[in-house]
Order: C-alpha cells, then sequence, then structure tokens
C-alpha cells in the first residue's frame, strides 16, 4: 500500500509553455558498459535516429542522455510542454518504461513496480534547473505545424503564377514574407 | 456486492452518490454545517450514520431520496480526527480549495476573497447533500436530517443551496449535462461506452486497485479511508446573457448560431455528441443513455467533426491523445454529478435579469491532484496539450482575457475571438466522503 506522498511539487522551470526537465542519476557499480550500449540502441532505433524527429514521446522538444563522472552518473534532460509535475503518474504508465533498458542500469529503478516508486525514482533524480532559456515560443504541435505551412508556402513560391496570386491584399502578410522566405 | 473482473466493491460501504447515478430530474439542496462543539459534532455524525444505514437497507425501489455526508478537513478537525491521521491526508485536500485559487484560476472575479460566504472559510465543516425525485419527497428528507441537528445547540447551518436536474438534463447554457461520466469496474452498472474499458474502481474508491495498479494514497487509519472518495463541489454563476449574445454577435443566423454552441461544447444542446452527429442535432440520439457516450476521437483527430478545444473534448479528450505517449488518459477521469441552480433563463433573452444562476459542480474520485486538479489546470485552463497554449476551454476555462476557440474547417479553420469568460466561480470546498464504517468511527471517537 502507498502512503500519501508529501514532497511538494517541482515543476522545473518553465518558460513559455515548455518546462526543462532535468533528471540526475547513479550508475550501479559494474554497469557503465550495458549502460552505454543501451543507450546506443537507443540511438540506433526508429524515431530517435538522428534526422529521424520522431521521438515517441510527442510533447518533449529534444531530449540527451550524458554519462559523466568516468561513466558513474547519468543525466538525463529534456523540455517538456506542460508542468512535467503534473503528468508524474503518467510517465509511469509508458514513457519511462520505453527507457527501461537505460534504467535498469541506475539506482532505484527496480522496474517501478508501482506509483510510489515513480514518484521517488523521479523527484529522487530531478534537479531544477538554475538558468534556462529558450531561443524560440510555443509547442512541439505548433512547430510541427509552423514547418508543415513553411514547406506549403515555399510549394506556393516555387509557383511561377505565386507573385500574382500573393499580390491579392488579402494575401499580404504572406507576401510581407515572400521575398527572403 | 458486485464483482468486477478482478474486484468485488464493498457496495454496501460504499456512499451511493460517488458510483449511483441519481434519479432524474431531480430536485436538491446542499447544506454546509459548521461544528462548534466537538461532541455535538460526535453526535450529529453517529445521526446521520444512522440515516445513511436506513438509506442503505431501503428496498432501491422504496428509495425516495439520497443522502450524502462528506467533511472538509477542517470539518475532521472539528471532529477530534487526531494529528496523525489529519496529516495522512493529501496535501490538497488539508489545504483546501481556496488555497489551491491560483492553481486553479480562481483568481480576479472567481477569487476567494470574492466568494460567497462562508465557502473556502474554515467555517465549512460538514456538506450534506439531499437529493429526491420531486419536491414533497425533498422536503420529507430534508426534514428528517434537519431534524438530526436541529436540538443540536453547537451544529449550525451555515450555507444553503437548493438546486435541481429540468427534466431535460439541459444546464442554464441549455446543454444536457452529465452524459460522458466513466463506466466504472465492479459499479454492477451497464457499460455505456463499448470504445473504452471500465476504469479501475480505485480510481474513485479508495481501497482498491486503481489504473496504476496501486492503491490511491489513503488516510490511516485504514477504517477511515477505505471505502471513502473525494468531492468537489464548485458553485458556479453562469452568464448566460453574454453567452448567448456573444454567440448571437459572430453568427450569420440562428442555424449557425447552434451549431458555434454546439462546438464549444462538443455536443448538441440534446446531448448528442458532435463525433456522431456532426452536422445537427439528433435528439433521440442526445436521448439515448447507450449512444450518447459511446464513441472515441480517433477518426477525428483535426477536430473537423469536434474541435480539439470544445468543452466536452478537452474535460475528456478520450483517445485524442493515445498516440502521444504523454498522458494515460485514464488517470484524469472525473465521475461529475453537476447539477443546476437558479431560474433558467427564458429562451431568447438576451440581456441579463440579475438572477442568480449556474451550476454546482460535483466531482467524485480519488485523487484530488491526477484528477479533477489535472484536468481544471491541463485541459481546461490551458491549451498546452492541444498544441494551442493561448486557448482556454471556451465555456469553462478561467481566463481574465478573452481567448480564442478554434474550429478546424475546410477550406479555411474558423476561429472565434475574444470569447470572454463565461463562468464566475463562487466558491467551492474540497470534501471526503467517508464510507459508513469510516463514519461510524468518526461518530465513535473518544479522543
Amino acid at each position: 500500500m502507498t502512503t500519501t506522498n508529501d514532497v511538494p511539487a517541482r515543476p522545473g522551470v518553465q518558460v513559455g509553455s515548455a518546462s526543462e526537465f532535468t533528471l540526475f542519476f547513479t550508475v550501479l557499480p559494474g554497469h557503465a558498459q550495458a549502460l552505454r550500449d543501451a543507450l546506443r540502441d537507443l540511438q540506433n532505433s526508429p524515431g530517435y535516429r538522428p534526422g529521424d524527429y520522431e521521438v515517441p514521446i510527442a510533447s518533449i522538444h529534444e531530449a540527451r542522455f550524458v554519462l559523466f563522472d568516468d561513466d558513474t552518473r547519468l543525466l538525463f534532460a529534456t523540455s517538456f510542454d506542460g508542468p512535467w509535475d503534473a503528468y508524474m503518474e503518467d510517465f509511469a504508465a509508458k514513457p519511462l518504461q520505453l527507457f527501461a533498458a537505460i534504467f535498469e542500469h541506475v539506482e532505484g529503478f527496480h522496474g517501478l513496480p508501482d506509483v510510489a516508486a515513480v514518484k521517488s525514482f523521479i523527484l529522487g533524480a530531478q534537479v531544477s534547473a538554475a538558468a534556462y532559456a529558450r531561443n524560440y515560443p510555443g509547442t512541439v504541435k505548433e512547430h510541427r505545424r509552423a514547418l508543415r505551412l513553411a514547406a506549403a508556402f515555399q510549394q506556393v513560391l516555387d509557383d511561377p503564377r505565386a507573385e500574382e496570386a500573393l499580390s491579392h491584399p488579402a494575401l499580404k502578410p504572406l507576401l510581407d514574407e515572400a521575398s527572403v522566405a | 456486492m458486485t464483482t468486477g473482473d478482478d474486484v468485488t466493491l464493498d457496495l454496501d460501504d460504499i456512499q451511493s452518490g460517488a458510483l449511483r447515478e441519481r434519479p432524474s430530474p431531480y430536485v436538491g439542496r446542499y447544506l454546509l454545517l459548521r461544528l462548534d462543539d466537538v461532541a455535538q459534532g460526535r453526535e450529529l455524525v453517529r445521526r446521520l450514520h444512522a440515516l445513511l444505514e436506513d438509506q442503505r437497507s431501503a428496498s432501491p425501489s422504496a428509495t425516495r431520496a439520497w443522502l450524502t455526508v462528506a467533511f472538509t478537513y477542517e470539518g475532521l478537525k472539528a471532529l477530534g480526527v487526531p494529528p496523525s491521521s489529519l496529516d495522512s491526508f493529501p496535501r490538497e485536500f488539508r489545504e483546501g480549495m481556496a488555497a489551491r485559487a491560483q492553481e486553479l484560476g480562481d483568481v480576479g472575479e472567481s477569487g476567494p476573497e470574492r466568494w460567497e460566504p462562508p465557502l473556502g472559510s474554515p467555517d465549512v465543516h460538514v456538506a450534506v447533500s439531499v437529493l429526491a425525485p420531486d419536491p414533497p419527497a425533498l422536503e420529507a428528507v430534508a426534514e428528517r436530517a434537519r431534524s438530526r441537528y436541529a436540538d443540536l445547540a453547537s451544529v449550525a447551518v451555515v450555507w444553503r443551496q437548493d438546486c435541481y436536474q429540468l427534466p431535460s438534463g439541459r444546464t442554464s447554457f441549455g446543454f444536457k449535462d452529465g452524459i460522458g461520466n466513466p463506466d466504472i469496474e465492479g459499479s454492477g452498472l451497464v457499460p455505456r461506452n463499448s470504445r473504452e474499458r471500465p476504469i479501475k474502481a480505485g480510481e474513485f474508491i479508495l481501497g482498491y486497485p486503481d489504473e496504476t495498479g496501486s492503491l490511491a494514497p489513503m488516510p490511516i487509519p485504514d477504517v477511515l479511508g477505505r471505502n471513502g472518495t473525494y468531492l468537489v463541489f464548485r458553485k458556479l454563476h453562469t452568464n448566460v446573457a453574454a453567452y448567448r449574445r456573444y454567440l448571437r454577435d459572430r453568427a450569420r443566423d440562428r442555424q449557425e448560431e447552434r451549431l458555434l454552441a454546439a462546438k464549444m461544447v462538443g455536443r448538441w444542446p440534446s446531448g448528442a455528441p458532435l463525433a456522431l452527429a456532426p452536422d445537427r442535432d439528433e435528439p433521440s440520439l442526445g436521448a439515448d443513455p447507450h449512444r450518447n457516450n459511446d464513441f472515441a476521437y480517433g477518426d477525428d483527430p483535426g477536430g473537423f467533426k469536434c474541435p480539439a478545444g470544445a468543452h466536452s473534448r478537452r474535460a475528456n479528450p478520450r483517445d485524442s491523445l493515445e498516440s502521444e505517449l504523454t498522458t494515460d488518459t485514464r488517470l484524469h477521469r472525473m465521475v461529475r454529478r453537476g447539477t443546476s441552480y437558479g431560474p433558467q433563463l427564458p429562451d431568447d433573452v438576451l440581456d441579463d435579469d440579475g438572477a442568480d444562476r449556474g451550476i454546482i459542480f460535483v466531482f467524485a474520485g480519488a485523487h484530488l491532484k491526477r484528477q479533477f486538479e489535472f484536468v481544471k489546470t491541463q485541459w481546461l485552463n490551458d491549451g498546452i496539450f492541444i498544441g494551442a497554449p493561448a486557448e482556454r476551454d471556451p465555456l469553462v476555462g478561467a481566463h481574465q482575457q478573452p481567448t480564442d476557440f478554434t474550429m478546424a474547417r475546410r477550406p479555411i479553420r474558423r476561429r472565434l475571438r475574444d470569447v470572454p469568460p463565461f463562468v464566475v466561480t463562487r466558491g467551492g470546498e474540497y470534501c471526503f466522503a467517508p464510507g459508513l464504517r469510516a463514519l461510524r468511527w468518526l461518530g465513535e471517537l473518544d479522543t
């Protein structure tokens, strides 16, 4: 049975829609090589390969795992759309298990049998950033939409009739962007 | 007792409000009591417990009224519940709704400093709700309850609110409400949504496994927590005239006005969901409890039928977020037992008549934070999860500034600008409705 978890929420530093989510783990003794192998496997799996841009967790902007202190510590750092602490129990269902092959090499994982274990695993590792800045606003969803829109606009500009079409007064904001887009 | 897949619920011990649907239509009354004396408070609890026992042993056909009893944290303190037990309640409950106002968006006109007294104050100890099919039955049971505290000089009624549900089930905004309640494993009720496995009972009742496979955090001792549920009630004033005027101003004609209104709600006035009836209301669908909640959004990810930001899709996104892995929607379900108060604004009236009308929102669940507070803060008061951070729920979202509401539409999306807030929080409380044995335990405390 779990008992009331009274650890105060530490939502991470939020800038606009995203909050930083930074976890520091201790690598189990003797597991460094296995952990490196697991991280390499992750890097090579669909969605995580450079250029895939299909990380299965749809609301993170990017994520990194960093081994440091002679492979005795592991950093996981990401930017998450929303206050991550509100989603802590959601993480247990799927996202954390996605990384089970990695986290099984750090202290405190034990397969995360229940919510109390998940909470203590995350809260034991999370440290809020002392400084955090972003270079663009918006959510992952908005960026994907914006990129789709930008690609469509390029297609329009590549059409020889674009200049004539964009000269309609209703399209002035697009025409204003057209010269350098 | 009723057997679910792998859980047997102690239905005789659970207060019926959490799992049982109510009669419809009905009239009801909410009472808030203050306890000025521990001994009299416990005497009251013993008497209310006896009433609930009578209610439990009455045959269902003879049941003419439904009584529910719940306590705020201050109320448990006033009953002399031991500190070790008080401390074992979740932080949100101990703090109370007023302390969570900033988080919940209850600011400005909805701020606790402007709430109806004594809501949000330490004077609210016991919440009693009485529902009955008609006014005489309500008066009869209210009188029975009243007779249980009338001679207790240290028990004061500090707030009273009458409420009702219209035969149509419609609230002041003109839409049938309370349809999307989850099917609960082991409740003994026929599931209404074939697209979703029933939700584990532990999501709503303490002492049973929940969707995470764990038990929800339970207060100690075990007898106090088991079969209990947290109740949230909020008195929400609705600006019906402003709402109607807004729609009238934005619509070309009455038909479009109805469509815009339905898009904001995600359902038609009859309750027919846009997911099944995208173009026009289908009253027979809205009236059919076996069809009006039997749908998902998987075939409409873009929100062409039901906008992603529609009220009912925000409050219960169903399968909308399934592919994203971020959110397990089964962890954020709410049993809602909302009801109406105040006179309905007559049809077609666009000017405010000054009357206080609205909704008494009632939530039941095992997790104040990851159910009620999550839905309120992440899904209704925010738009990050649908990739529209600037948008709020168009009906009940907390926004000091007007918000936008976007409807996917071919060839060009439609966006409503400057949607003002249509709902003002008049107050509310976080309560705990113990099981019957827990009530007896409370009544027999001898600290």
